[in-house]
């Protein structure tokens, strides 16, 4: 008996159906620049570093960081962060305390005692880097890692620049900055200090001994106030002070001091003066919150027990006796510019004050030493003007830091030192053209999805009490505990990182998503193009690409 | 003839249940509902004295009883279950359901009146009104030819894979005692092979079914359905010849009794035929010529066996106990349809007799025999009681 | 961040007819995946269905029954029966249904199954309406939620299954999304190793029924847990609950205002809404505590 034919028992899977047919976009896995990246004076590959110390490849993270900066640990204590104001983090709950983190790797690596990967000089040029501050000793480093032969000028006795003789040992301890210059010594740099090249005639005649020159003197001429009489023993500049107490002096002054300035410089010498015994009031043109220091430089220093007048500006001196002298002075409004180094002062109508002291101490910012350089290159208020290839209008000479910018942040002169390195050898090598990166967007946090990032507070470097700094010149800030920098860099997003979590793998319902060594692909036979992917992914690495056909 | 079969007084119902019990079912899912009850108490009796090795399930309607059967069925088993009126009613949706899923289910349905409104009496419309839904069907006539009905329906439903209603009419048949046959296991084992299936749900074989199909595929399926349907009418005939073989006793599809010469065949199905059997007993005795055409497979409709036995006799009369609204008895409708277009057709009458559970005693069936003499054929079924 | 790690046993094909971004093929994904390839299926007329193909293909490995839209429960029985009777008892039985052929149309076939603590784990795909014929309300659409059938918003709440499967007292009943996959994949491994009748109801955002984008199922089935619209929890004979949850994050007009079924609520509306919720929260909070 013949059975009947039954067709309505299924012989075979949906697999033949390619439903990739449905779709108008297709998701792409990139590499997208974080916001930190894209703040970070010296390109710092950010997210990639901190993503390092969460696997606790402590090494790798290291090697990433000196990619772009040799000098960790002394970022990790005085970087202005800007990186830390866009990171993304800080839309969620708080910012990643980047610095921190860097100063970890920074501080192991020399506890650890690792070395730069050795470069022999692989090329035949020799280029001289006159001024051994961060801009030269970015620049040596970066030269010589090209393989290049460089030699370090510096007037000084010895080299770090406003790293040495600028920021006080409480900030920068002096055994870390000259661990981290040795390093790059090691390297192989010819190095001359106690040389000043500051004449036409010495630095033309650089040209004969070498390929190319890089002048990064900084800038090391006070500025001066004119209400101020800089002949009178009771005025001492804040360059001159910080000299004096680096160099193991302490500066003659009376007991009451007033610092003069709203920057760095001028919370640095408050502070120093502070360690000296001295009652210490600042005298900031700008108001508390808007002043160029670092915040929590003024929060540490009020914590100090220093004075601040915020918001004032002196108008003239009145000298009673020998250090007993009359500041009269008034509030201000205080408006910035949009070029660092422009602003407008209205004073308010009668607000005048006075304040009471033994010694002044101006802290306004310097400016660089021009009168060598301007008669043989374009010179632009005060400062030597550069090309968008770091190149003075003097064929061979790059300038950069200080020298060239009122951005006055040491980050931002291991910038220029880095970029320098790179267009001086595209100099000597004939110009070849840098490839130009497809740009991938900025990630923003309208990406990154949070659900994945459980609310953390922030680590928090714990300071020395603040009775006890006030007679110390040791170390304000301490490190933050190896538990603590773990759990903050499991804080960090890895904006446009994948960081493998599978999120794509295991939300996909087409299963279009495939698992590969290293990474993810998409099947494209079956991705509808939903954007489930992008949408949970924690780092912003997937994008949806319209597809045309 | 029979390996120890041992003869008992049964009722159709128990008849039934013993029938069931033979065939060696796995499965049962029932719902109880006058008058189809004791089949069900008297398996689960079966079961509890472990002389049925079966899952019986009671869900909480018949719906969800065929819908069990069916999907139990699909996984492999031999299936069995009972119903009666509302019962066939509510399945009315998954009996298209198993039919269409080629579920070789066995189901014996007692006839009762349809509501509303209520009532409990012996009435063919609930099954006739399920003409449409691919189930096989056959008609009984008393509590042994039940016992022997369900078996064969098995053999039957398993070789052209398609399920089976076995009728038998509430109360004359179903609670009425006489004594049956009841066959030795031994003999229906070597009648009834154990059920094999050619696709089954088994997650070793991985296949699958009820996925949506198209339009060709579901004229296609339609087709092979319709193929069995036409198989089913020579294989119910095998299976009936088959075991008469084995037991001594067969029934045919359809019956014809006294017909040679006949001058008025009466055709009807179920309890009906006996009454006319001994009608017609009674008028042949008397010297009138008629007969009996009883009708014991109804679907698949065997049009041409129907044909060849009503050629040349003068009139018919079709006692339907059922009533279609619109249209009539349904057996009647059923038969002027076979019969159309045949040189030698017939005079077809069509009576409405028993609708409702009336009773319709030999009397009775005289006068209508009488009055089919007198009148002329009308073309609509005639109310008779 | 809590890194995903489940098992894939490849018993669900790509190529299926999901709606792109559709979650109920992601929880189907996982689930299968889970419960390994001793299974199988029994399938109501539903999104389901559809996604498992049309003749002659089917999306998952194992062997599905479909069977008609309120019988799941009761095939389900069937499948079961006839396996038992061939001594596997092994094989899992499993119901993958909505919410319309087990809220509704099929709640008295389950409500018998369960009762009769029949050995299958019931899946109910919970998208809160009939979706697969274009949106309708069921009793699982929620309250004021708008629908095919009730455009102004449903003037009624919507049912709680899980508490009527604890009033059946069965071994274990329990909540779960798609976005939680960790836990889901928790909840059926737990039901699969307790013998009797076993619920699982996941709640699936419905990509055109709710008015999201393609990319919004996980977001929003995680914040109707964050905002407790749909908490996940767990019963255990009807007797012991365990909330998964230890709080709420999020209010629940956050929730609704994703949807556009939800579009026109007015402030009392969502305050009602909020109301409702707050109560059902504080009830099984207690009830959790009262278990643990």
């Amino acid at each position: 008996m013949n059975r009947p034919r039954q067709a309505i028992w299924t012989t075979q899977t949906t697999e033949v159906v390619k439903t990739g047919s449905w779709r108008a976009a297709l998701p792409e896995y990139v590499n997208a620049p974080a916001p930190c990246h894209n703040a970070c004076p010296v390109d710092g590959n950010i997210a990639v570093w901190i993503r390092h110390i969460e696997n606790q490849a402590y090494d790798d993270a290291w090697l990433t960081l000196i990619d772009n900066n040799p000098f960790p640990a002394v970022t990790g204590r005085i970087c202005h962060r800007p990186c830390e104001g866009p990171c993304n983090r800080g839309r969620l709950d708080e910012s990643i305390a980047i610095r921190s983190l860097e100063r970890f790797v920074g501080d192991m690596a020399l506890e650890q005692g690792w070395p730069f990967p050795g470069t022999p000089v692989s090329k035949a040029e020799t280029i001289a880097i006159v001024g051994g501050g961060p801009a030269g000793l970015a620049a040596a480093y970066h030269l010589r890692r090209m393989g290049y032969a460089v030699t370090l000028i510096e007037a000084q006795q010895e080299l770090g620049g406003v790293m040495r003789y600028g920021i006080p040992p409480y900030r920068l301890p002096k055994d870390i900055l000259d661990a981290e210059i040795q390093r790059i010594l090691s390297l192989g740099v010819d190095v001359r200090t106690n040389t000043r090249i500051s004449t036409r005639a010495d630095f033309e005649n650089l040209q004969s001994e070498f390929a190319a020159v890089y002048i990064a003197t900084g800038a090391t001429v006070p500025k001066r106030l004119p209400q101020l009489d800089y002949s009178k023993s009771w005025v001492i500049e804040s360059a001159a002070y910080l000299e004096q107490t680096n160099a193991g002096r302490h500066p003659e002054s009376g007991t009451r001091i007033v610092v003069i300035g709203g920057g760095s410089a001028a919370m640095d010498v408050a502070r120093t003066a502070r360690r000296h015994g001295k009652e210490v009031t600042v005298l900031s043109l700008e108001a508390e919150s808007v002043m160029p220091a670092q915040r929590d430089e003024v929060l540490e220093a009020k914590d100090e027990g220093i004075t601040l007048i915020s918001g004032a500006m002196l108008q003239s001196v009145s000298d009673r006796a020998q250090h007993d002298l009359e500041l009269a002075c008034i509030r201000v409004e205080f408006e910035a510019g949009a070029v660092p180094g422009e602003f407008w002062v209205t004073p308010v109508p009668e607000s005048e004050f006075t304040v009471d002291a033994d010694t002044i101490v101006p802290a306004i910012g310097q400016d660089p030493d021009v009168t060598g350089l301007q008669d043989l290159m374009e010179v632009e208020a005060a400062l030597v003007r550069i090309d968008g290839q770091q190149q003075t209008s003097l064929g061979g000479f790059f300038a950069g830091g200080d020298l060239v910018t009122m951005q006055r942040f040491v980050t931002v002169a291991f910038g220029f030192g880095k970029q320098a390195a790179v267009e001086i050898d595209r100099y000597l090598q004939s110009g070849t053209p840098a490839r130009d990166r497809p740009a991938q967007p900025e990630v923003s946090i309208d990406v990154i999805n949070t659900d994945y990032h459980p609310r953390a507070d922030r680590a928090k470097q714990q300071l020395v009490p603040a009775p006890e700094r006030q007679i110390s010149f040791d170390e304000v800030v301490l490190a933050l505990p190896i538990a603590a920098v773990l759990a903050e860099s499991q804080r960090c997003f890895n904006c446009g990182h994948c960081t493998f979590c599978d999120n794509c793998f295991y939300f996909c319902p087409d299963m279009a998503i495939n698992r590969e060594h290293g990474g993810y692909s998409v099947n494209d036979d079956y991705c509808k193009g939903c954007g489930l992917c992008v949408r949970e992914c924690p780092t912003g690495s997937i994008v949806m690409r319209q597809e045309t056909r | 003839m029979n390996q120890s079969s041992k003869k008992m007084l049964l009722t159709g119902n128990h008849a039934v249940a013993w029938g069931a019990r033979l065939a060696r079912p796995k499965f049962m899912a029932c719902y109880p509902i006058t008058p189809q009850t004791p089949i069900l108490e008297k398996l689960t009796e079966f079961q509890m004295a472990g002389e049925l090795d079966a899952e019986i399930l009671t869900p909480e309607s018949e719906h969800s009883a065929m819908a069990a059967c069916i999907s139990a069925s699909m996984t492999g088993v031999r299936v069995f279950t009972a119903t009666s009126c509302q019962g066939l009613l509510l399945m009315h949706e998954v009996l298209h359901y198993a039919s269409g899923v080629r579920a070789p289910i066995v189901m014996c349905n007692v006839n009762r009146t349809v509501a509303s409104p209520w009532a409990f009496w012996p009435d063919q419309t609930d099954s006739v009104s399920q003409r449409d839904t691919g189930w096989i069907q056959l008609y009984s006539e008393s509590g042994q030819e039940s016992l022997d009905t369900v078996i064969q329906a098995f053999k039957i439903a398993e070789q052209v894979v398609c399920p089976v209603l076995v009728n038998q009419d509430a109360f004359y048949i179903s609670h009425a005692l006489e004594p049956v046959d009841v066959p030795a296991q031994e003999t229906v084992d070597r009648y009834l092979p154990p059920f094999q299936p050619e696709h089954v749900l088994d997650p070793e074989r991985g296949e699958s079914i009820g996925n949506v199909v198209s339009p060709e595929m579901f004229c296609q399926h339609r087709k092979d359905i319709g193929q069995a349907m036409q198989l089913a009418i020579a294989v119910a005939q095998e299976c009936d010849s088959e075991w008469e073989r084995l037991v001594g006793r067969g029934y045919g599809i359809i019956d014809p009794y006294c017909c040679d010469d006949a001058e008025l065949v009466i055709v009807t199905m179920g309890s009906m035929c006996g009454t006319v059997r001994h009608t017609v007993d009674e008028m042949r005795s008397r010297g009138r010529a008629v007969g009996l055409l009883k009708v014991r497979l109804f679907r698949p409709l065997p049009v041409e066996a129907l044909r060849d036995a009503l050629a040349g006799i003068p009139d018919v009369l079709v006692l339907d106990r059922n009533f279609s609204p619109g249209t009539g008895g349904v057996l009647h409708q059923e038969l002027k349809g076979a019969l159309y277009g045949m040189a030698d057709a017939p005079h077809m009458h069509g009576y409405l007799a028993g609708v409702g559970g009336v009773n319709v005693p030999p009397r009775k069936i005289e006068e209508f025999v009488d009055q089919v003499h007198r009148s002329k054929p009308a073309i609509h079924s005639v109310w008779s009681g | 961040m809590e890194l995903l790690d489940i098992e894939d046993q490849h018993l669900f094909y790509s190529g299926h007819a999901a709606c792109p971004g559709c979650v109920e093929a992601l929880a189907m994904r996982h689930i299968l995946n889970t419960l390994g390839p001793d299974t199988v299926a029994v399938v109501p007329p539903s999104c389901t269905a559809i996604i498992c193909g049309a003749q002659p293909c089917n999306s998952l490995k194992i062997p599905v029954y479909q069977t008609t839209l309120e019988s799941s429960a009761a095939a389900a029985s069937g499948v079961r029966r006839a396996l038992d009777a061939q001594g596997k008892h092994h094989t899992t039985v499993i119901v993958m249904a909505g919410d319309g052929g087990t809220y509704d149309i099929g709640f008295q076939a389950l409500s018998s199954a369960v009762e009769r603590n029949e050995d299958m784990i019931y899946f109910c795909f919970d998208n809160e309406g009939y979706m697969n014929t274009g949106a309708q309300k069921s009793s699982a659409t929620p309250l004021y939620a708008s629908t095919g059938s009730t455009p102004a918003g449903k003037p009624s709440k919507k049912k709680d299954l899980t508490e009527i499967m604890a009033a059946h007292e069965i071994p274990y009943a329990a909540t779960a999304t798609p976005a939680h996959l960790t836990d889901l994949v928790r909840k059926v491994k737990k039901a699969k190793s307790i013998p009797g009748a076993r619920m699982i109801t996941v709640l699936i955002p419905c990509l055109p029924g709710w008015g999201l984008p393609d990319d919004a199922g996980i977001a929003a089935a995680r914040l109707a847990v964050d905002t407790g619209m749909f908490p996940l929890y767990e019963v255990e004979d009807g007797q012991r609950y365990t909330l998964n949850q230890t709080t709420r994050t999020r209010p629940v007009r956050d929730y609704l205002m994703m949807q556009k079924r939800y579009g026109h609520l007015t402030a009392e509306q969502f305050d009602e809404v909020q109301a409702t919720v707050d109560r059902s929260w504080a009830r099984l909070v207690e009830r959790s505590a009262a278990a643990h």
